[in-house]
Formats: structure tokens, C-alpha cells, sequence
């Protein structure tokens, strides 16, 4: 009888993954953190991009300050800003017990620079391994590679990277065609990132497009400021009046604008 | 006052010789280098030269192993003696019930400590090895707070074993330190938001709770911010001893009553 039962067993075993291929709820060869954590790893991939923007802050948790990794490092969102570097925190202290921790740990904030951005670079790494989905994590992980550790080389095959998990991501296609521009100055290859970005942008009806709007407005920029570069003024012309159409109060109109105004 | 020293010194050293009798410290610090080894020869994206996340990672499995050998010990300081009943014995010797609740606390931090500074020293060196600052003073510091911390949770599980069962001394201990430790400094500004009587609740923690944020200086130490003041210190470690010393009174209350 238990014979029969373990032949039975071993049998259901071989039969069953072939028979329900593609119904099973693991699949075969997915890796071991898909297996064990399935959607959560896109928390975890968020917390680890917390630990990096603790470090980028000198270690404090829960800054106030406009700086960071997080999409703080678009031009046109940031131009003029003072960011505060070492200013006090907004914690104050309101009685003794207060008064002590804010004695024992730091609460001032610092800004990690140049070479010490490396420190960054293991929670970054460990963001994009965590969810291959967190297109914030790939971000990031190339701004710091790329404009703090200038190493753009392995900033671009990091985005790649990301554009080949997240094939739809408008924002990753943009990231690397203004990493060919700056860094690069391979202008044929980051008109082919802008392009393929902007086909893939689709900015949703009313608030909720917003975001992805924006970055539209930002990918007509590169597009007319690469078609001043090859002396296509009126294609420039053309895209900036495709911004003032979409984003009238972009701040990239008037900064096409001043450009088209030069000789 | 000699007899009561010597007493105390070998009540003390009773405990010490339990700790490494039963291996604790070889099992923590190879897990600890498992751990660590792999850690160290990671390079995130081809980029080699990161080394803070080893030094966070390595100091939080010091103060994980640190609370497991702290509570470990202080918690089955009694348990065992009431169970097999050796306590007996132990209360028929010309010894006070205060000097053998003291004798066994002492060894207990004793032991505890000895274990740190064997943790300490090994965080030390990878420090030295890694970023090439051998022993700056903040490390001293973070070494002196953290005794202070010990200090605290022996005697908070010292107390716990004599009013709980181990399982539940342990799971509430570990609770308490863990909650402390994360939400600590974070208390006053929680209780703010909160309606009565969740307020009272959290303001009765945040005044009577043990801080033991105060003694964690993983901060400063990590990413190489100035050393506190000695005063700061000073007065943290005389918060610890404080504490510790109003929860060994209250064990000493329980013990002295105590029944058998």
C-alpha cells in the first residue's frame, strides 16, 4: 500500500509540471528572491533606495530638503534652487529626552560629493537587483554613476539594463538620451533615445498625465535642441511649439526658446 | 565590605564561565563572518571602494548579537536555579539575597561586555583594514554607550526572569529593546498625533521607557561624523547605570519576598 502510494506520488510529481506548464503558481527558473518574495520586491527595492538617500544625506534619516536622488537631478526642475546644505533638521528638540538625542545623533545634513558617492552605490545596486521593475532604482543609479562618479560608461549600460526589463518606460529611453547628449555628445544615438522615448510616453487624461506630460515637454527640449544642432530650425520651431501646446508653463519653452534666438 | 566584594567577584565569575561554557560567542562570531566575508568582496556595478555599507551591516549584527547574548544571559541568570532547585544551596550560605541578585548581575554584564569587546575589536580591525582609520575616538565612545546599554537590558531581563516565564521574559524584552531602539527618539513626535488615550499611552513610554536610542552611536561611527561630547557621554552612561540600578532595586523588592 505505502509502495503503491510513493510510485502514485512520484508519478503526480513528473506528470503535473508538464501537464499545467504556464498554470502553476511558480514559474521554472525564476529566481530565488521572485520565489520568495514576489510582489513585495518592490518594497524592498523601495527601502533600499531610502538607505541610499540616507546615505547621499550623511547617514540622517527623513530629510527635509529639496536635493536628492530621487528625480532631483532634472535641470528644468531645479534651476536656481538653493538646497541647504547643513542646514539644522526640523526635528527641535521639546523636552530632556529630546534634547539628549538630538546630542547623540546627528541632525544636521550633508550632502555626499564626488568620490564618497560610492558609498551610495551598494543600496542602488541592490535597489535595481530587488525589483528589476523600480525604474527610479536604475534612475538614480545612473545619475550617481554618471554625474557623480563620472562614469558614464557604466551609467549607459545600467540603463540599458533597466530599458530591457521595463520596455515601456519613457523615462529610462530619456535618461539615456541625455546621458548620449552630456556625456557622450553621441547626438545620432540620444535622437534615437528621445524618439523611442516620446513614442512611448502616453500622458493620461487630466492630473494624472501631469507627470508623464512633463516629461514629454522635457523629451520635445533634447528633440529641438538636436534639431538646432543639425541646423533643422524649423523642425526646432516646430517641437517648441509642440510644448507650448502641451505644457504652457514649461520651464523648457523659454529655454528652447532663448536657444532658437541665438545665431 | 571585602567578604561582600569576594562574594561578589565569585558570583560574578560564575556567570562569565557559563557564557563560554556554552559556546555562544564562537556560534555569533561565525555567523557573523559568513556573513561579513562575502560583503566584503562585493563591487556594485564594477565600482570597488564602497565601504560604509559593510561597516553598517557589521555593526548592526554587534548590536544584534549583543541583545541576544545580553538578554540570553540575564534571563536564565534564576530560572534554572528555581527549576532545579540549586537556588537552595546558593540561599543557605552565609550570602544575601541582594548580594547574589547583584553577584549575578555583574557576571551577566561582565559577561555580556567581554563578549562586546571581542565583537568591538574585530569591528576595529575591519575598520583599520578597510577605510585605514585604526581606533578613532568615536569607536571608544560607541564601545563606553554601548556597555551602558548592556548595563540596561541585563537588568531589565534580570528583572523579567524573576516575574515572567523565560519564553515570555525574552519575547518581551527583545520587543521592548527592538521598539526603543527604532521608535525611541521618535516617541514624543508620535504621541503628538495621537488622540487620548493612545497620547497617555505613548507618553507614558517616552518618560518612563528605557531609552537605549541614547547609547546606539551606529550613526556617527558609520558615516564618519564628529565624536559626541564626553559630558554627553558621561551623562548617557549615568542614565544607564540609573536605570539599571531602579530595575535591580526592584528585583532585589521581588527577590527578597520571593517564595519557594
Amino acid at each position: 500500500m505505502a509502495a503503491s502510494c510513493a510510485v502514485l506520488a512520484i508519478a503526480l510529481g513528473q506528470a503535473i509540471p508538464p501537464f499545467f506548464s504556464g498554470r502553476l503558481p511558480q514559474v521554472a527558473g525564476a529566481n530565488v528572491l521572485t520565489l520568495v518574495l514576489g510582489d513585495a520586491r518592490l518594497v524592498l527595492s523601495n527601502a533600499m533606495l531610502d538607505k541610499a538617500e540616507e546615505y547621499f544625506h550623511g547617514g540622517v534619516r527623513d530629510v527635509v530638503c529639496e536635493f536628492g536622488l530621487g528625480g532631483a537631478h532634472d535641470e528644468h526642475d531645479h534651476k536656481g534652487e538653493d538646497h541647504g546644505e547643513g542646514a539644522e533638521g526640523a526635528v527641535r528638540a521639546t523636552d530632556l529626552w529630546d534634547r539628549v538625542n538630538s546630542l547623540v545623533h546627528a541632525q544636521a545634513h550633508r550632502h555626499v560629493e564626488g568620490d564618497e558617492a560610492r558609498e551610495l552605490l551598494p543600496w542602488l545596486w541592490a535597489a535595481c537587483r530587488a525589483s528589476p521593475q523600480n525604474i527610479q532604482a536604475y534612475e538614480s543609479a545612473a545619475f550617481v554613476l554618471e554625474s557623480m562618479l563620472k562614469r558614464p560608461a557604466e551609467a549607459a549600460l545600467l540603463l540599458e539594463e533597466g530599458i530591457r526589463h521595463n520596455p515601456d518606460s519613457a523615462s529610462l529611453e530619456y535618461s539615456l538620451g541625455k546621458l548620449s547628449v552630456h556625456a557622450f555628445h553621441d547626438f545620432a544615438r540620444a535622437e534615437r533615445a528621445f524618439s523611442t522615448a516620446r513614442e512611448k510616453c502616453r500622458p493620461a487624461e487630466g492630473p494624472a498625465g501631469d507627470a508623464d506630460r512633463f516629461l514629454e515637454g522635457n523629451i520635445l527640449f533634447y528633440l529641438g535642441f538636436l534639431a538646432k544642432q543639425r541646423g533643422d530650425l524649423g523642425r526646432a520651431r516646430a517641437y517648441l511649439a509642440e510644448i507650448e501646446a502641451l505644457v504652457p508653463n514649461h520651464v523648457a519653452i523659454r529655454d528652447l526658446r532663448d536657444m532658437l534666438q541665438e545665431k | 565590605m571585602s567578604v561582600r566584594l569576594r562574594q561578589l567577584g565569585a558570583l560574578a565569575c560564575l556567570s562569565v564561565r557559563e557564557l563560554y561554557r556554552r559556546k555562544d560567542l564562537i556560534v555569533v562570531f561565525l555567523l557573523g563572518a559568513v556573513i561579513l566575508l562575502p560583503l566584503a568582496f562585493f563591487s556594485p556595478f564594477g565600482v570597488a571602494g564602497a565601504s560604509r555599507y559593510i561597516s553598517e551591516m557589521a555593526l548592526l549584527l554587534v548590536w544584534v548579537f549583543s541583545i541576544a547574548i545580553g538578554l540570553g544571559v540575564s534571563a536564565r541568570l534564576f530560572p534554572p536555579e528555581f527549576e532545579s532547585r540549586t537556588i537552595f544551596p546558593l540561599l543557605a550560605k552565609p550570602v544575601g539575597r541582594g548580594t547574589i541578585l547583584l553577584g549575578k548581575y555583574l557576571g551577566a554584564l561582565a559577561a555580556s561586555s567581554l563578549a562586546l569587546a571581542v565583537f568591538y575589536l574585530a569591528y576595529a580591525l575591519l575598520l583599520g583594514l578597510r577605510q585605514g582609520s585604526w581606533f578613532p575616538p568615536i569607536l571608544l565612545q560607541a564601545f563606553v554607550l554601548h556597555v551602558g546599554f548592556l548595563a540596561v537590558v541585563t537588568a531589565l531581563g534580570l528583572l523579567g526572569s524573576l516575574l515572567l516565564t523565560p519564553a515570555a521574559n525574552l519575547t518581551l524584552c527583545a520587543l521592548l529593546v527592538v521598539g526603543m531602539l527604532a521608535f525611541g527618539q521618535r516617541l514624543s513626535t508620535l504621541a503628538a498625533t495621537q488622540t487620548v488615550p493612545g497620547k497617555w499611552v505613548l507618553q507614558a513610554i517616552h518618560w518612563a521607557g528605557p531609552h537605549l536610542e541614547f547609547f546606539d552611536l551606529r550613526q556617527r561611527l558609520v558615516h564618519a561624523w564628529p565624536q559626541i561630547g564626553w559630558g554627553v557621554c558621561a551623562a548617557v552612561s549615568a542614565y544607564a547605570l540609573c536605570y539599571a540600578a531602579a530595575c535591580l532595586g526592584v528585583a532585589g523588592l521581588i527577590f527578597r519576598k520571593k517564595r519557594f
